[in-house]
């Protein structure tokens, strides 16, 4: 008989989650995914001024920090059409860059890795690292004190459980040194940003900050030392884990998905939307070899079971976001994003597998990785050394324009609001395409809406009953014991949803919720 | 079995239990270096009152915020100045002993309540915020009403009307409005910015600990030491003001430094201490950035400040008589600017000078 398993709260994240899943024959047959939360930032918006829409929209999320506020301002640039001059353009790639390299790394140390690590093995460690010893004198201690409840793993550590002691060691002096570093690529964004997060510099038509150039080098010295982090230290525990004891579940079919991928393309190179560093592109059905391009008419909000009025499946111009809580059927505030009817993943693997870098590809291909929850890791950390050799690139291109004599950062002819426009803001975030639709009349928003990466992996099934990718991606999850459901966790995070989770188990029979960690 | 119920089953007591949670920490969160340290902060956390950190509706930017502390590092701070036990977002603990926690927290009484987020006004509107299949509403209360003393972090959880409060759907609403219409009387020091500072928290709760006492509030339950001065009068840019030179064009490196009033800063009627105490380990500000003030700190952001990038509003000038609208601005602002600086208090005057402290910041990598 199937059994139920709640996951309620998922804790770590912006927002509040449940995540409901069916197990039968010890493998995951149905999942639904359901947002509790409903803060109401679209309606806000409707008849103000449209240029607040940037600064407002940016307090959707504090994790991803100016992802919204920069989609949101190619949006407004569009609607007002507002040409960002070189400047401009580039100080918004270095502010958005500098998020990512804070992001990534945090996903894999803070908030995945204790899914994988089996901390007690810190106590067989054998070397000579001082730094290593000392982290084992202090697990060493616990256990001499017959205190190790708190370290013993999360869940019973299972075959995905990596318990070699240097590896798990190692891997907790880097958490620590990624937790000085989160804090350090932060402030590197705001050295241009104002301040991280929930940056006030991006403004329809470019940024606000005229920086000196003693502040460009400053976030070119810190550029280098997050470099080196990534090179040195968080790519290489990743691969080490991916290729290494994790190879089993690298190689295995946990966490895959329809095999629908979308990138919309982010960090410009050139003006006018042109040559942007990650490549927008489209596959469907798996079919790596064929690139499509991406057309963003024909992505559709549905609502079918959604807590909103109900209509027909809308493009975002035209989209509401008023909810109805009576709806019997619906069982979340997210909504179901499609594009021309398919349920498409985003994230580091859709870029990734849109752009195909060779050194990737070969990775994938010679560990012969599926495209499942591993392979999403891989994927998250190879694009955070090419974005951040790439911002190199940046800061001298940068440096190039401010001693141009023509330096500028903001189209100042397109500051007021124009009487009608319409604009599609399309830009990549870390955890994957994020776009911003936003309708100006009479020179206020008449409409504005936001197709999220969460929204599109955590989507809930359409008037179709299509499944959204992460409720897809769970189907097949192998969870054998009911009560150690921990794959399950392994495949949410692997998308950067930011959670950890409480199990709440509900017997179909009697409705008793019975909770549990894992 | 959660941890805490094997700890149970060995008869661990709940403040083993938590001694051993804040040493998990040391072991995940320190470099090894300063273990004996760790330990010796475990003692002392041990001694404070424990914190109870709630997220109802919000973005998590004020924990980001919070974290992104570099001097104190994060790690210091949760294990050497604070003695978090709850924080759903960077706890080690999820699930039934994430909840027993805070059960326990709760019982025990004499903890500080952290609040992040603003929340649904009544039952009607419960359902816009669920947590742990609870009205986030209801928890809250149930904390507030034993909790020693009450911080609200940024603001949306200051008075509900940041920006999720806002919308007229949800009609989300602040702590203290929320406590008020409930007859609950625990003090609550409103930390408001969106994000607030990490200085500002951490000072905040050092400060209650320290003394065992709620520092001087203003009529919007904000420390006066924070949210004590004016923004205008300590504004870096401020001599721009009264020499009535107001940025227009942010390309032309003449007018970089300028007064951002004609950009819609509402720096004249916001209380804070950005100008001195900046975001990031002092990198930056927003109007260092170029970027006018937005008024979060002040009670009715956003919604009373919009439009944000107007000069739509008129606004009172302390020390003169009446108001200066923005339209006389656009018109002869030199001519105003002469006139606030004559009528202007030298106090006022004073303390514009002495807060120009741009020197002292960034660069320092």
């Amino acid at each position: 008989m199937a059994q139920k398993v709640v996951i309620d709260p998922i804790t770590r994240i912006e927002g509040h989650l449940r995540v409901e899943v069916e197990v039968e024959n010890g493998v995951v047959t149905d999942a639904h995914i359901i947002g509790k939360m409903f803060r109401g930032l679209e309606p806000l918006l409707t008849g103000r001024d449209p240029r607040d829409a940037s600064y407002v929209v940016e307090r959707v999320c504090g994790v991803c920090a100016g992802s919204h506020g920069w989609t949101s301002a190619l949006a407004l640039d569009e609607a007002y059409g507002a040409e960002v001059p070189a400047g401009g353009r580039i100080i918004r790639n270095l502010i958005l860059g500098a998020m990512w390299l804070h992001d990534h790394p945090l996903h894999f140390y803070h908030l995945s890795a204790l899914d994988y690590l089996d901390i007690m093995a810190v106590a067989r460690y054998q070397g000579g690292d001082a730094g290593l010893l000392a982290v084992k004198d202090k697990i060493v201690s616990l256990v001499n004190a017959n205190d190790t409840a708190p370290l013993t793993p999360r869940y019973a550590p299972d075959e995905y459980s990596v318990n070699d002691p240097e590896l798990v060691t190692t891997a907790v002096a880097h958490y620590l040194k990624a937790l000085e570093m989160q804090a350090k690529a932060r402030k590197m964004s705001a050295l241009f940003a104002g301040k991280q997060p929930h940056q006030s510099s991006i403004v329809v038509g470019g940024v606000t900050i005229l920086p000196k150039l003693e502040v460009v080098n400053q976030y070119a010295s810190m550029l280098e030392e997050q470099i080196s982090f990534i090179e040195d230290i968080y790519f290489p525990d990743v691969i080490t884990f991916g290729t290494g004891p994790l190879l089993p579940l690298a190689q295995s079919d946990i966490g895959t998905g329809y095999g629908h991928f979308l990138s919309v393309g982010a960090f410009d190179r050139a003006d006018n939307r042109q040559d942007p560093f990650f490549k927008p592109g489209l596959i469907l059905d798996g079919n790596l070899a064929n690139v499509l391009p991406f057309d963003e008419q024909k992505v559709t909000e549905d609502v079918t079971y959604g807590w909103y009025q109900n209509g027909q499946a809308q493009h975002p111009y035209t989209g509401d976001s008023t909810p109805d809580l009576s709806k019997p059927d619906a069982y979340t505030y997210v909504k179901a994003p499609r594009y021309d009817g398919k349920p498409l993943e985003v994230g580091p693997l859709a870029r990734m597998l849109v752009m195909k870098p060779e050194g990737l590809m070969d990775l994938v291909a010679k560990h012969n990785m599926k495209l499942g929850a591993v392979a999403r890791h891989a994927a998250r950390a190879y694009e955070t050394v090419m974005l951040a050799q790439e911002m190199r690139n940046w800061v001298e291109a940068l440096k190039q324009e401010m001693s141009s004599g023509h330096f500028r950062i903001h189209d100042t002819d397109h500051w007021n609001a124009p009487n009608e426009g319409k604009g599609a803001g399309l830009a990549e975030a870390p955890r994957g395409a994020l776009g911003h639709w936003i309708w100006v009349k009479n020179r206020k928003i008449a409409n504005y809406q936001m197709v999220v990466p969460t929204t599109w992996n955590f989507s809930p099934r359409d008037e179709s009953g299509v499944l959204g990718p992460a409720e897809k991606a769970l189907i097949g999850t192998p969870v054998p014991d009911i009560e150690n459901p921990i794959n399950v966790a392994r495949v949410l995070r692997s998308y950067d949803p930011c959670l950890a989770c409480a199990i709440h188990l509900i017997s179909p029979d009697t409705n008793e919720v019975r909770k549990f960690r894992i | 079995m959660g941890k805490y119920d094997v700890l149970k089953a060995k008869g661990v007591s709940r403040r083993d239990f938590m001694k051993l949670m804040a040493v998990t920490t040391a072991a995940l969160g320190l470099p090894a270096a300063i273990a004996p340290q760790a330990a010796k902060a475990v003692g002392e956390a041990l001694a404070k009152p424990p914190v109870i950190w709630l997220s109802g509706m919000e973005c998590t930017g004020c924990t980001t915020s919070t974290i992104s502390t570099i001097n104190p590092s994060a790690a210091e701070l949760i294990l050497d100045t604070l003695s978090i036990r709850y924080h759903e977002v960077i706890m080690a603990g999820t699930g039934e002993t994430a909840e027993q926690a805070y059960a326990e927290t709760l019982a025990e009484g004499n903890f500080i309540l952290v609040v992040e987020g603003s929340t649904p006004p009544n039952e009607e509107k419960d359902d816009y915020c669920i947590v742990a299949g609870k009205p986030f509403r209801k928890t809250l209360l149930e904390a507030a009403e034993k909790a020693e003393a009450i911080i609200a972090v940024g603001s949306c959880a200051c008075d509900g009307a940041g920006i999720p409060g806002a919308s007229d759907i949800t009609q989300a609403v602040g702590v203290r409005e929320l406590l008020k219409a409930n007859g609950i009387a625990t003090p609550v020091i409103n930390l408001p910015c969106c994000p607030v500072k990490s200085q500002t928290v951490i000072g905040t709760i050092v400060y209650y600990l320290t003394f065992k006492q709620v520092p001087e509030l203003d009529s919007q339950g904000r420390p006066l030491v924070y949210y004590g001065g004016l923004l205008h009068d300590n504004c870096p840019r401020r001599g721009r003001f009264e020499a009535g030179q107001f940025l227009e064009d942010w390309n032309d490196p003449e007018q970089k430094d300028y007064c951002l009033l004609l950009k819609g800063c509402k720096g004249p009627k916001t209380y804070t201490d950005c100008a001195s105490v900046w975001f990031n380990d002092n990198a930056n500000f927003c109007l260092n950035a170029g970027s006018p003030c937005s008024g979060c700190s002040e009670a009715g952001f956003y919604s009373k400040f919009n439009p944000l990038y107007e000069k739509n509003d008129d606004f009172h000038v302390p020390g003169v008589v009446g108001q200066i609208s923005p339209d006389l601005i656009g018109a002869g602002v030199g001519a105003v600017a002469a006139g606030y600086l004559a009528f202007s208090t030298a106090g006022n005057v004073a303390r514009g000078r002495i807060g120009k402290k741009s020197k002292e910041h960034g660069g320092d990598e």
